[in-house]
């Protein structure tokens, strides 16, 4: 026996969870993209998507934030904080790969400091993920040692039924335990089967990869050329990204009075790496290409033990020229051999 | 012979008898409905270059990729017309010479690619011609037309929740040719003309700066509106600004290679009528 819960249920969940005082987020698409936003009623959910466009990242890391203000008088200089202060929020219908990039994430915010800004929200949320039963073309969660229904970085996990009618439930844990609570007079005891997951192929092995990528030797590959000619430079495969980090400080006003942002950046562009005196030392788009391949499963996973990428295949499907993590892995892979 | 056998055999001429160094094509992608720019440099990998009705991407900006064109060798390039236009202005704005682009021209018919005669950029100029006079006969967008039938109150409410959206990537400038600019003004921060951060107000200074520094260059291609990750329909703003363009001057964006940019010359004879 486990607890279902059913979908014909879901709305009355929210309305309970709203009771608590808290907000319930979920995938919706909206005006020609989807992502998480905050819903009423189930119907809003669009709960068939394999993964929104947008990632959960933006929900705790947003594309733009101030930090704090500043104003510097003749006698005095004064600084207002903007510490995010939303209320804690359920967000239903994330993906196995979007919360295990959270996970990842909050291992850099909390690397040499701790990032407030991130952990706040972080820490007010709580992710009820829903095992996929159906994948793309550009699913790869496999690749990368995860799976459809991975727990990591989930609170609960929803298995969905062989009847679609609502979910199996797992608790994975406490704060996925305290947000159950409120809403346990709508979970039955049942022992219905779940759906089968995804069969999502294995398309590279990442060992074979991530050796090739720790051999100093090839930090100067022509690889790096020929896999990245194409690269328009864009960004959109960092942006869209659930791991994908990247933040500039921008200072908006004067000398002053202003507001200092924490804006979205991405190695991608040309300027991030731009110095002051016209020298850039990652001048060529490949080796931007190579920054972010190197990043994500070289030096992200020397300082972290793990790396920083879930298979969401975003970086794939989003890409304006048809590039992304999975074509230069799968070709890293075969040089192996 | 299919076009794309045509074109590949072609494409290995010119390679083989080293009339050109590259062939910047398409080939096939991670799905069997995509395509992708693919640069081929020897003539026993031409037989990778795809060509049917999914070759939608304007493949001329690769010509100014980090100095490309720089040893004065000659490169062919797949191009629709309107990337032949796309040559056309920026020959017209001095960022390459016509003499080293040759030209694998084609249209898209419905579920078909067809083979356009020529070879160099001013071959081309009877179609272009062709495609400015139906330009011109070409009824506005639908959502254009309610667009025009809002109130400015109301259109600038609708701009507003499209750039809501915008996540400020760049992407749409990083996929137009037509952004060449090695800084563009949205990256000077000395002084900060605009806004970096992706708010209101920084997402509207950024989407009406693309929109006017298109005005008049835009040869309506689409890679911008393809490339934006969020969807915002960005071609309404080209397309707006390209019939403000013909019907106030009468000019076409890339006509031919001679074409002066009409935003950025002038005439004794203008009336200048806004400038007081
Ligand atoms: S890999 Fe694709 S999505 Fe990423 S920057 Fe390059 S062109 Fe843009
Ligand atoms: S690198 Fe690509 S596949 Fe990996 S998490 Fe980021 S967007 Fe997804
Ligand atoms: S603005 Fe868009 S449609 Fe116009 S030339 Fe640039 S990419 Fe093409
Ligand atoms: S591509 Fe779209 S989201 Fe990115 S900057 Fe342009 S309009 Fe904004």
């Amino acid at each position: 026996m486990t607890k279902i819960l059913y979908a014909n249920d879901l709305t009355a969940c929210f309305s309970l969870w709203r009771k608590e005082g808290m907000r319930v987020l979920g995938p919706v698409s909206k005006a020609k993209t989807s992502g998480f936003g905050e819903v009423q009623d189930a119907h809003e959910l669009d709960l068939n998507l394999v993964l929104t466009a947008r990632t959960l990242k933006e929900l705790f890391f947003p594309r733009t934030e101030p930090m704090f203000s500043y104003s510097i008088g003749k006698q005095k200089i004064e600084t207002g904080e903007f510490l995010p202060s939303e209320n804690a929020c359920i967000i239903f219908g994330a993906r196995p790969c979007d919360a295990a990039g959270m996970a990842i994430d909050d291992e850099l915010f909390n690397w040499d400091y701790r990032d407030e800004y991130w952990f706040r929200r972080r820490d007010r949320s709580v992710i009820i993920t829903i095992a996929c039963k159906e994948s793309d073309d550009f699913c790869m969660c496999t690749s990368l040692g995860l799976a459809p229904d991975s727990a990591k970085g989930s609170d609960v996990l929803l298995r969905p039924l062989a009847s679609g009618n609502g979910w199996r439930v797992e608790e994975l844990t406490p704060k996925g335990g305290k947000a159950l609570q409120p809403i346990a007079s709508l979970l039955k005891e049942g022992s219905e089967a779940a759906a089968p997951t995804a069969e999502v192929p294995l398309l590279f092995d990442l060992e074979a990869c991530t050796t090739w990528l720790a051999d100093p030797e090839n930090f100067e590959s022509h690889f790096w050329k020929e896999i990245s000619e194409r690269c328009i430079g864009c960004g959109t495969c960092t942006y869209l990204c659930p791991t994908c980090h990247c933040f500039d400080i921008q200072d908006e006003g004067d000398t002053y009075e202003g507001i200092r942002r924490k804006n979205w950046d991405s190695c991608s562009f040309q300027l991030f790496t731009m110095h002051t005196s016209g020298h850039n030392p990652r001048a060529t788009q490949s080796a931007r290409w190579r920054q972010r391949i190197m990043h994500k499963f070289n030096y992200f996973s020397d300082k972290f033990s793990v790396n920083s990428c879930t298979g969401c295949g975003r970086c794939t499907r989003e890409c304006p020229v048809d590039m992304g993590v999975r074509e230069t892995l799968q070709a890293i892979s075969t040089l192996q051999k | 012979m299919s076009i794309q056998e045509q074109y590949r055999s072609r494409a290995k001429e010119l390679l083989r008898e080293g009339t050109v160094k590259m062939v910047i094509g398409y080939g096939a992608g991670t799905t069997p409905l995509r395509r992708r720019p693919i640069f081929i440099t020897s003539p026993d990998d031409a037989d990778r270059l795809v060509l049917d009705a999914a070759c939608r991407t304007n493949l001329a900006g690769y010509l100014l990729r980090e100095g490309l064109l720089a040893d004065q060798k000659s490169v062919a390039v797949f191009l629709t017309p309107d990337g032949v236009r796309t040559i056309n202005i920026l020959a017209a704005e001095s960022q390459l010479a016509t003499e080293q682009v040759i030209v694998l021209g084609f249209q898209i018919d419905g579920e078909n690619a067809r083979q356009l005669e020529g070879t160099r950029v001013a071959d081309f100029s009877g179609i272009i011609a062709e495609r400015k006079k139906k330009r011109k006969e070409q009824p506005s967008h639908e959502v254009a037309r309610k667009l025009e039938q809002m109130t400015s109150v109301e259109r600038f409410s609708f701009w507003e929740g499209e750039f809501s959206r915008c996540i400020k990537c760049y992407a749409c400038r990083a996929a137009c040719p037509m952004c060449w600019c090695r800084r563009c003004v949205v990256d000077n921060n000395q002084p900060q003309w605009v806004n970096t951060s992706s708010h209101t107000l920084g997402n509207l200074e950024w989407n009406l700066v693309r929109a006017f520094h298109l005005a008049g260059r835009c040869v309506e291609c689409g890679n911008c509106s393809e490339a934006c990750p969020v969807n915002i329909p960005l071609h309404l703003l080209n397309r707006r600004m390209t019939e403000e363009v013909l019907t106030a001057f009468d000019y076409y964006p890339g006509a031919d290679e001679h074409q002066e940019p009409v935003l950025a010359s002038f005439r004794k004879d203008d009336p200048e009528t806004f400038i007081l």
